[in-house]
């Protein structure tokens, strides 16, 4: 199957001088607690940057900041040098920026094909006068939103396809993972934020996993940051890796140098004093 | 029947006709001999063979050749779905399913409208049936632990000849048609020679003219069905897909559920097109089809269901705030008292000492026109006026605002004196005019097409605004507003478009209401109201169309017209109702059937939801989240009647704008 038409043609016309995304010093406080601070990550076109650290660490933070469904509260996000700032998460999907849940929220009483439709609801231009007496022009972007979704979930296999008017809650959890991220695509993002893919995934299905995701930055084009819990997975596609522990960050390298960082291995391992104080919260 | 050529039949094609012939019948002869049937043609038939017997003065000529032409319409129809039945069903089901549709969905509907005598109470009734029907469905599963096997089979059905189809559709169609002609003959005999039956002028022209149209015309209705069996197979999609094809168009895939052979062929598109053509024909023809239906009172009939159309309107709108968007709305009322103002404001005397401007009747009565539009968007841009402060609340906290709004409008309508005049609201507003002709109280059938014009626009509205960009964006907001927001969604925008879609209808069922009874004030507006609305959207199936239809007709004769008309049915003497109120009373002294009124309404309400919480006609969708993920390990978002909060903190940051 070509997949040629979906490519994201932004992404190639991007500069290489110019990081895709940019977070600037970029700390979010709730209360007096900083659930991240004073995060700098660049990550250029085409390029697939890990996120990993501890439970808490502040990971998916820093996504519901990228995507605007929380507020920066101080730092600044950029995209392809344009602040991000008050943008609201669909003016985000807008620019160029879309993503999947670690914890997959899938529409799940429509079906596989509602749920990617969705996803093209940017790129449709439809108006409540449009809708009504569905003229020309927009029965022909339905159609073809209709077709170009159904490429993209054959871009997983053709079992999707197959199974495109079925409800995905009937669906395996792989199957939603592939569906999520067919929604996220379906809005042609220069940037595609994966939360945790491979999370609750069998082998199998995790090596599947890893493979569509370098397919889709070499097929497709899209750039990538994901979060992952898998060392192994991450060590596997990742360009570069950032570490986050207590909402900062750690360490940012090339996958070989973050395996044998101290620091990284002091935070996923555990250190003597964290572990005493998770004792003594315990009794 | 020969064994040569056409009417060669296999044993299966022999059981089918025996499977579809006896559950068509069945309703067929119900209506026909037990119900008015046979009296609309015969009456009809007579009035015009003699135009100065006052026997048949209840109708004009006009109304005898239009009850004439359903008459003739509605057998031929059956005729056509027996034939398309035969030709389409797979024949892989039993009869028991299909016998216990047929009950539920007609043999009952019509028994209890010859009873009530009433259309709209007979449907009302059949909606409490259906729902005994479900309670007792539900206790006897729960009960036996039972639950019955998947519809669809896993392989799909043999693919069937044109051909084949052809011959079984006008096989069918035919031995309908020839049976159902034997059986009114034998029936009109009968009368004939038992003296019940008034005319030899019947026996000799009537029923041969019957008899012929009946088996000439089930010939060619037979073609109509293969028609539209053919219409439903592979190689139909293969034809309009090769059409499509050539204008650029992507190919359309086929549901296995409507491919011919079908499993359920009662509920196949096929068949639809056959029942809503059916309804279509009823429902446009109806004012001529009442007085022989009914005999007296089509005047106060009509009327009245003019009054349940404008609820069916407010229904539908509100369905897309609630049934749709998911947003709980408890002052849909709000909105209805716009459009009702905004016509009564423009329609009566207020506007010239508003404005100066003095109209002369007919220009005012013209107006209406304009103005219904006016109303509408009116209501509209207060829907989405009166959304803005709610866009980020949800759940409860929606309906609670929501139904502020509900008491704000009436309020102000109240205090507004020097443009609503106040409390004693606006009088004379004037009716619609069409063409320099005036309508009034005493022409209910203009009303009757005004509001059935009305609801078929709504209804095409619902539906296309339902399958757009804008309806997804909507079932997506009610099922995961964050995860809508990230697909791009706005949430602003779209939720404010459901406010307004949904006020836009109520501001034509008001402009309604407010020319039809002529008097619009503040207190025809109540809180209440807006109860009653949800109610109506609830108990038909949120978000479903034909459900929410069917729950705005039963609950508004339930409420208004047989719980709001006990004490007057008991006033009579001597009838049961009269004991049985003189038999509580005493008992209970001082006993009203008004008292236990909206007692008796929340019971019904309260026993509907036990057991059939997704509404008499569910919409696919709900019907899933109700039922099929009940062992599934984490609840669904139930929409805005059952919001499950997420994590609060994440949630409080969730911004709209």
């Amino acid at each position: 199957m070509s997949t040629s038409e979906i490519k994201s043609p932004v992404s190639e016309a991007a500069s290489v001088e110019t990081p895709l995304l940019e977070l600037r010093d970029v700390t979010k406080r709730f209360g007096g607690l900083a659930a991240v601070q004073d995060v700098s990550l660049r990550i250029m076109p085409g390029e697939i940057i890990s996120i990993i650290g501890p439970n808490g660490a502040g990971k998916t933070t820093v996504f519901n900041l990228i995507t605007g469904i929380y507020r920066v509260t101080t730092g600044e996000i950029l995209l392809g040098g344009q602040t991000l700032a008050g943008l609201s998460p669909d003016r985000i999907v807008r620019r160029g920026i879309t993503r999947t849940f670690q914890n997959i929220r899938l529409f799940n009483n429509m079906t596989v094909l509602e749920n990617v439709l969705v996803g093209y609801h940017t790129r449709l231009r439809a108006t409540v006068l449009g809708a009504l007496f569905r003229p020309p022009h927009v029965r022909r972007e339905e159609e073809e939103a209709r077709e170009k979704a159904l490429k993209l979930l054959g871009f997983f296999g053709p079992e999707l396809v197959a199974r495109q008017d079925e409800y995905v809650l009937n669906l395996s959890y792989a199957e939603k993972r592939r569906v999520e991220i067919a929604r996220a695509l379906a809005a042609q993002p220069k940037l595609l934020l994966l939360d945790e893919p491979t999370a609750g995934m069998n082998e199998a299905e995790t090596l599947d996993a890893v493979k569509y995701v370098r397919r889709l930055r070499d097929e497709l084009g899209v750039t990538i940051l994901l979060i992952e819990h898998k060392l192994a997975v991450t060590m596997g596609i990742s360009d570069r890796i950032a570490v986050l522990d207590y909402g900062k960050k750690i360490a940012e390298d090339l996958p070989e140098v973050i395996r044998r960082d101290e620091r990284v291995i002091a935070a996923y391992l555990g250190r003597p004093t964290s572990v005493d104080e998770e004792q003594v919260s315990a009794e | 029947m020969s064994a040569s050529s056409p009417w060669s039949l296999d044993r299966s094609t022999r059981a089918l006709l025996w499977k579809w012939g006896l559950v068509l019948l069945v309703p067929v002869l119900v209506y026909t001999f037990l119900w008015q049937g046979d009296s609309v043609v015969n009456a009809a038939f007579l009035g015009l063979a003699n135009p100065n017997n006052s026997t048949y003065a209840v109708a004009t000529p006009g109304n005898m050749v239009q009850a004439l032409i359903f008459s003739a319409l509605f057998y031929l129809l059956v005729t056509a779905l027996s034939g398309y039945l035969l030709a389409v069903d797979s024949g892989r089901h039993s009869f028991a399913p299909v016998w216990v549709d047929v009950v539920l969905y007609a043999v009952v509907p019509i028994l209890l409208i010859a009873l009530t005598n009433d259309l709209v109470i007979g449907i009302a009734l059949s909606a409490v049936a259906w729902g005994a029907y479900f309670l007792v469905r539900a206790i006897a599963r729960r009960r036996f632990n039972r639950f019955p096997p998947a519809v669809a089979p896993a392989d799909p059905p043999a693919p069937i000849a044109n051909a084949e189809l052809r011959r079984r559709a006008i096989f069918g169609s035919v031995s309908f048609g020839v049976v159902l002609a034997l059986i009114w003959i034998v029936v009109d005999i009968v009368f004939y020679v038992s003296g019940v039956f008034p005319s030899l002028l019947l026996l000799t022209i009537l029923l041969p003219v019957r008899t012929v149209l009946l088996v000439v015309g089930s010939y060619f209705m037979g073609h109509f069905a293969a028609r539209v069996a053919q219409n439903f197979t592979v190689e139909a999609y293969a034809r309009r897909n090769k059409r499509r094809e050539a204008k650029g168009l992507k190919a359309l895939r086929p549901q296995r559920a409507q491919l011919t052979p079908n499993d359920n062929p009662l509920r196949s598109s096929g068949a639809r097109v056959i029942f809503m053509a059916a309804l279509l024909a009823f429902v446009l023809l109806y004012p001529a089809l009442d007085s022989f239906l009914f005999s007296y009172g089509t005047g106060g009939r009509l009327a009245g269901y003019g009054d349940a159309g404008y609820y069916v309107i407010l229904a539908l709108g509100l369905n897309i705030v609630v049934g749709f968007a998911g947003l709980l709305d408890l002052g849909y009322v709000a909105f209805f008292a716009i459009g009702a103002y905004a016509w009564a404001i423009v329609g009566s005397s207020q506007f010239g000492q508003l404005f100066n401007i003095f109209l002369s009747n007919s220009v005012a009565s013209g107006l209406f026109w304009p103005m219904l539009l006016g109303a509408a968007l009116l209501a509209a841009f207060f829907g989405v006026v009166l959304g803005l402060p709610t866009l980020r609340l949800r759940g409860d906290y929606l309906a609670i605002v929501t139904l502020g709004f509900g008491e704000i409008v009436p309020i102000v309508a109240l205090n507004l004196r020097q443009i609503t005049n106040g409390a004693n609201g606006l009088v004379g507003v004037h009716s619609p005019g069409f063409f320099g002709l005036a309508w009034n109280v005493t022409t209910p059938v203009p009303y009757y097409y005004l509001i059935l014009a009305l609801i078929g626009f709504t209804i095409f509205a619902a539906i296309r605004l339902r399958d757009s960009r804008l309806g997804r964006a909507w079932v997506a907001i009610r099922e995961d507003e964050i995860a809508a927001a990230s697909s791009g969604i706005n949430l602003r925008n779209t939720k404010l478009l459901a406010f307004g879609a949904g006020a836009f209808f109520s501001g034509f069922a008001g402009a309604y209401h407010g020319a039809k009874l002529g008097v619009i004030s503040p207190d025809v507006f109540s809180y209440g109201d807006s109860i009653i609305f949800l109610a109506m959207v609830v108990i038909g199936g949120l978000g479903s169309i034909p459900g929410v239809i069917v729950g705005a007709l039963a609950v508004y004769s339930l409420y208004v017209l047989i719980l709001g008309q006990l004490d007057t049915m008991a006033a009579v003497p001597h009838t049961f109702m009269y004991n049985f109120h003189t038999t509580i009373i005493h008992i209970i002294p001082g006993f009203t059937f008004g008292n236990i009124r909206n007692l008796t309404f929340g019971v019904l309400l309260i026993l509907i939801m036990i057991f059939r919480p997704e509404g008499l006609i569910p919409s696919a969708r709900r019907k899933r989240e109700l039922h099929e993920n009940l062992d599934e390990q984490e609840p669904d978002v139930l929409g805005s009647l059952d919001v499950t909060f997420a994590d609060p903190a994440f949630e409080a940051e969730v911004r709209v704008e």
